[in-house]
């Protein structure tokens, strides 16, 4: 037991955490950490118990998601860190910010693979921005600082602190609330020239598309984003960390831009004279070919990280800084031009190059997935967070939600990890308690992470679960179908349980739809319900996601919506 | 490529090497010395394509921006 009177490292990590602004975190007790989890007994912040770390890295990321704020996850040495591994380069590969904290082993058995022992800070160095072991107690308070302030930004991401026992258990100088340590990092500020640069490339412009990326969420820019379309009337489209950057009942926006984005996004795209990336980093989901993205525009790239610049599209002009001050001066200039451009017409030419995706028809009246998912968006409030796991959901989800601020919409985009979504759903509804919150998950990722029903349930979390369930590994298994012959290995999952049963098994009402007659109102009643619930989705099992831009292609083979199997009349 | 980096904390050797693997570029020599204010001044020169030392460059940089700020 600590003795309350004295204060060790443990109490100095809380101290500091709660100073930092944390009052929620995730995660696993063991071993190593006890000593920080027996200063939590009792402490004002509250701990979060998952069902496995992994969860407790993709809740504190969740969390980090829809709120801004730093998610904060613990765990133990050796296993317990290893498993929070992928929710912190899920975490860093999407610019979110999280801070992990682990045990580690006491340090006289750092080194002698010791029980539990793992070198932490080896395995997540490249899945974090850094990561690093305090073997001092005097170094943990500017330490645990310092991740702080690199997980915020200028770019966030994922810091890991590795704390020994003896450290956790030693002596240290009490936390000492009035002394200095909030530093504001400066604005980074891009210059005049590559703005005016910008400017004057705008006015040379007859077709300028501008795409937006998880880069103005981070910045707090959408608003931005959205005054300078408006501005020029600009056709604009979002990467899927974009999604809500854009006002989704713009007449101006084409939709999500990639391998499954809208058409008309893509094909505007393709035929654009000028790109404004504004916070994406060219990702090849989004870019395809490289050689072959936008093959007659002239490219500006906006982004606070400048290794952005050139990884994989060279661009005529860098606007390095933070894209508040970017699009603020952009727009200013703008607005001093005696007449400035208007792209309107462009912009409905566009708009004309397609429509969104429309819902699948499936053989025999079996229910689609993209209705289900037409529908949920249909009914969902309009400040609904939604979170994804990945697949083919995440895709019909992507194309279809109209999240209209860009933290409504949760989804790994960059690691593309499985097992997110529940666990996201979990962080979200922590941040925000009165909020409706659903996860849209498919069968496999679930059950990657359906443990934390457990996590639902114990915390009473109203959190919504609609399950596309058809039975498969869809996305591989549509690849699989496309590219490898049909030869469907290891994508069947025809023996999956009966999910309804397992949910209310943990205390959690539900009920399964196989009928798209019967969606609606199920839908609704699920929307409505108090507390938690899981609306099954009996879905068609070989509807694939449309249309699809093949890896490693170009928009010009672009595969588009075609009917099941023949077997359904056109 | 020789680069004169300031490392904060020399356990970002570990990143730097894993980086220039994964970039597909190599080392003709590494030299390391302390300093005498906590730093490591580190000397390496990097071998591979056009491309990807550029890459590398950019990416390094990033890294050292955030040991800076660690080390802070």
């Amino acid at each position: 037991m600590s003795d309350p009177g004295a204060s060790t490292g443990a109490q100095l990590i809380l101290d500091v955490l709660a100073d930092e602004g944390v009052g929620t975190v995730f995660g696993y007790p063991g071993g190593a950490i006890m000593p920080l989890y027996d200063a939590l007994y009792g402490h004002s912040i509250r701990h979060i118990l998952t069902r496995h770390e992994q969860g407790a890295s993709f809740a504190a990321g969740g969390f980090a998601r829809a709120t801004g704020k730093v998610g904060v996850c613990f765990a133990t040495s050796g296993p317990g860190a290893t498993n929070l591994v992928t929710g912190l380069l899920d975490a860093q590969m999407d610019s979110v910010p999280v801070v992990a904290i682990t045990g580690q082993v006491r340090t006289p058995l750092m080194g002698t693979d010791a029980f539990q022992e793992a070198d932490v800070t080896s395995i997540t160095g490249s899945a974090t921005k850094r990561s690093v072991c305090v073997r001092d107690v005097a170094q943990l308070e500017r330490t645990l600082r310092a991740a702080f302030r690199l997980a915020r930004g200028p770019r966030p991401g994922a810091v890991l602190v590795d704390v020994p026992q003896d450290v956790l258990k030693a002596a240290s100088a009490r936390f000492n609330p009035l002394a200095p340590r909030r530093r504001t990092q400066p604005t980074l500020k891009a210059d005049d020239d590559s703005l005016d640069a910008t400017i004057d490339l705008i006015c040379e412009a007859r077709r300028p598309v501008a795409i937006v990326g998880g880069g103005a969420r981070s910045a707090g820019a959408t608003h931005l984003f959205r005054e300078f379309c408006a501005l020029l009337e600009l056709p604009h489209t979002a990467t899927i960390n974009g999604l809500g950057c854009a006002e989704p009942g713009d007449s101006r926006f084409l939709g999500m831009v990639g391998m499954h984005g809208w058409k008309a996004a893509n094909l505007a795209v393709n035929e654009a004279d000028l790109v404004l990336a504004f916070g994406m980093r060219f990702d090849d989901r989004v870019t395809g070919r490289p050689d072959r993205f936008a093959r007659g525009a002239t490219i500006v790239h906006a982004d606070v990280d400048a290794s952005e610049f050139g990884k994989v599209i060279s661009p005529r002009v860098a606007l390095r800084g933070d894209l508040r001050y970017t699009l603020a001066q952009l727009a200013q200039r703008l607005a001093r031009m005696e007449s400035r451009p208007s792209f309107a017409a462009w912009g409905r030419e566009a708009k004309a190059l397609g429509g969104p995706p429309p819902p699948d028809r499936t053989p025999n009246g079996e229910l689609a997935a993209t209705s289900v998912l037409d529908r949920f968006f249909a009914h969902a409030p309009e400040d609904a967070i939604v979170s994804t796991d990945v697949g083919q959901h995440q895709m019909w989800a992507a194309q279809r939600q109209r999240a209209s601020h860009p933290r409504n919409f949760l989804t790994s985009a960059g690691l593309g990890a499985m097992g997110f979504g529940l666990p996201a759903a979990i962080g979200a509804q922590f941040g925000f308690p009165a909020r409706s919150v659903t996860a849209i998950v498919g069968d496999g990722g679930f059950q990657m992470s359906i443990a934390e029903l457990a996590t639902i349930a114990r915390y009473e979390l109203p959190v919504k679960i609609l399950l596309i369930d058809n039975r498969r590994l869809g996305m591989v298994r549509q690849w699989q179908e496309l590219f490898y012959e049909r030869r469907y290995s290891a994508t069947d999952l025809s023996d999956n349980p009966d999910f309804v049963a397992i949910a209310r098994g943990y205390g959690i009402g539900g009920e399964s739809v196989a009928e798209t007659a019967s969606l609606d109102a199920a839908i609704v009643r699920m929307l409505a319900s108090d507390g938690p619930a899981l609306l099954h989705c009996a879905c068609y099992p070989e509807e694939n996601v449309w249309p699809l831009i093949p890896a490693g292609t170009s928009v010009g083979e672009m595969i588009e919506a075609r009917p099941f199997d023949d077997a359904v009349p056109a | 490529m020789t680069l004169a980096l300031v490392l904060h904390d020399w356990r970002i050797l570990e990143r730097i090497v894993g980086l220039t693997h994964r970039l597909g570029c190599s080392y003709r020599s590494v030299e390391v010395h302390a300093r005498d204010d906590d730093c490591y001044d580190a000397r390496i020169e990097f071998a591979g394509s056009h491309d990807a030392l550029r890459r590398l460059d950019a990416q390094l940089n990033r890294l050292l921006d955030d040991d800076k700020e660690m080390c802070q």
